[in-house]
């Protein structure tokens, strides 16, 4: 049977309240499945916790322990329904004279386990909540409910799973995990910006294995269904596929390598290539890269971009951070060279405030210079 | 005088409190009596790191943790994962984007004992000293 067929709402006519609508019935007819209510009253109760975050608020339920941490989300009990999120306000003052600022982002994260081979993740986003613009008078507001990602995870073997909906386009590290609160800088590389279409609507075949040292990740995945929710602007495209394989050490670092084919609306296919590495040469510094090469899915040409980033943690919470980045734009444009030098200051692991500074060796509308902040957390 | 100090610097010892002359000792990993399999301190590090999430027989690994403060989750987290805590927060916070949380804490190793008794999907750790025949031990971290 077509996929399509079976998530009729995964296109993209479809409103993102509707969807949205959707993923409630479906979690509200998990929740009051059997197994979602069954609690074992003969073992101790679980709270959930890890790297000094403790629970902030619980109380005992007939659904068992219902309980908030900080940055780990509101726990329902033994339903397996966690609702967490997180937000950022940000300001920039740039060299041209642009200043802006406000709460750019609420976005929420609900994820579900009603069953060991059922794992259902969704990722809404409210867009801008309040805006200041120099230039311009009085807060600029434009809330808009989005659906950033919204999957399905089958399977219950660590080397096999499969995953249908929209995710996240496993190119890289950054793309995984482009939210302020997990970020050490508040621009980002270009590389990771306007090469490739940053979500999927699709399905991925994934995995993990254990060889002796670490963990040998890998993702097949394709798209073939309209893109769920996208940004108009952004043009994505319909079909693409492609492949992720990590090596993540037991000693600290990790490696790996992407390949990414995409076919544009002419209908030839482009492909692109890249490889990623994270390094804790000591444990208060961190080393990041990711290099791609080809062709994106954004528009036809050869590009090539690299970053390379470096955080050095100063005094205990305070981390030095800096990065370069040169990326040659598809079309034979003149190649960018960024560096980014800022702070960022984290107190509890949950909270993040940053300030940097963007130089660019000359004016791109890619990339302006300036000074960003942010203040960003999850909850 | 030499006699005085070191009767001074015994009882000292003597009195000090336990965690200072290295209480958590030998440390045993603990499942239910009916998981026969074995599993390496490697593998112990991935359960932790919920990269290995599941048993061989498809169910899923319920990892254990003591509060962030004790002692013997700090020694365990040397031992097995070789991580500082705040690089684990931040592995955790990516993870937590994914929708998987860190292993769920129980307040005593004495819970820990009495839920690994009773789940045949749980895992977790204990002083050597504390197991009883309720559980099996897999591996002894020293």
């Amino acid at each position: 049977m077509c996929p399509t067929k079976l998530f009729p709402r995964l296109t993209s006519d479809a409103p993102s309240v509707l969807s949205l609508v959707a993923l409630l019935v479906a979690l509200l007819l998990l929740l009051v499945s059997p197994t979602a209510w069954a609690a074992s009253e003969t073992t101790p109760s679980l709270s959930l916790g890890q790297a000094s975050l403790e629970e902030a608020f619980g109380v005992d339920s007939p659904l068992g322990r219902l309980s908030y941490q900080a940055g780990r989300g509101f726990h329902l009990g033994n339903t397996g329904l966690t609702i967490g999120g997180f937000s950022t306000v940000e300001a920039e003052f740039l060299e041209g004279g642009e200043q802006s600022g406000g709460l750019e982002e609420l976005n929420f994260l609900l994820s579900y386990d009603p069953f060991p081979f059922v794992h259902v993740f969704s990722e809404l986003g409210i867009g801008t909540l309040a805006e200041l613009e120099r230039g311009r008078s009085g807060v600029h507001s434009d809330p808009n409910l989005e659906v950033e990602r919204l999957y399905l995870d089958l399977g219950n073997r660590d080397a096999l799973r499969l995953r249908f909906g929209k995710f996240f386009t496993p190119i890289g590290r950054w793309n995984l995990a482009r939210i302020e609160p997990l970020l050490w800088t508040t621009s980002e590389p270009l590389i990771v910006e306007e090469v490739f279409d940053d979500s999927t609507t699709g399905a991925m075949l994934h995995g993990t294995m254990f060889p002796r040292g670490g963990a040998l990740s890998y993702s097949l995945y394709g798209a073939f269904l309209d893109p769920l929710d996208a940004e108009p602007d952004e043009d994505p495209v319909k079909h693409s596929a492609g492949a992720h394989v990590e090596w993540a050490s037991l000693k600290g670092w990790t490696l790996g390598a992407s390949y990414f084919a995409a076919q544009l609306h002419k209908g030839e296919w482009n492909h692109l290539g890249g490889a990623d590495l994270l390094w804790h040469p000591h444990r208060r510094v961190e080393l990041s890269s990711e290099v791609v090469f080809g062709e994106g899915s954004r528009e036809d040409g050869t590009l090539w971009g690299f970053y390379g980033q470096a955080v050095v943690e100063t005094v205990r919470t305070l981390y030095l951070v800096g990065r370069y980045e040169r990326f040659d734009p598809p079309g034979g444009g003149r190649a960018i060279n960024l560096f980014d030098l800022g702070f960022a200051w984290v107190p509890v692991p949950y909270f993040r405030v940053k300030a940097d500074y963007l130089i660019a060796d000359h004016r791109h509308e890619l990339a302006e210079p300036g000074l960003r902040l942010s203040f960003s957390f999850l909850f | 005088m030499v006699t005085r100090f070191l009767g001074i610097i015994v009882a000292l010892l003597v009195l000090a409190p336990t965690n200072l002359v290295g209480q958590e000792g030998r440390v045993a990993v603990i499942v239910h009596p009916e998981r026969s399999m074995a599993l390496s301190q490697e593998e112990i590090a991935q359960i932790y790191l919920r990269r290995k999430r599941f048993w061989n027989d498809g169910s899923v690994i319920v990892p254990l943790n003591l509060p962030s403060q004790a002692p013997l989750r700090e020694h365990f987290s040397q031992l097995v994962l070789n991580q500082t805590e705040p690089r684990l927060a931040d592995y955790w916070n990516r993870l937590y984007f994914e929708g998987i949380l860190p292993p769920a804490t129980l307040a005593s190793t004495e819970a820990v004992r009495r839920y690994v008794a009773s789940d045949p999907n749980a895992i977790g750790y204990v002083p050597a000293a504390e197991v009883d025949a309720s559980v099996r031990v897999i591996l002894h971290l020293d």
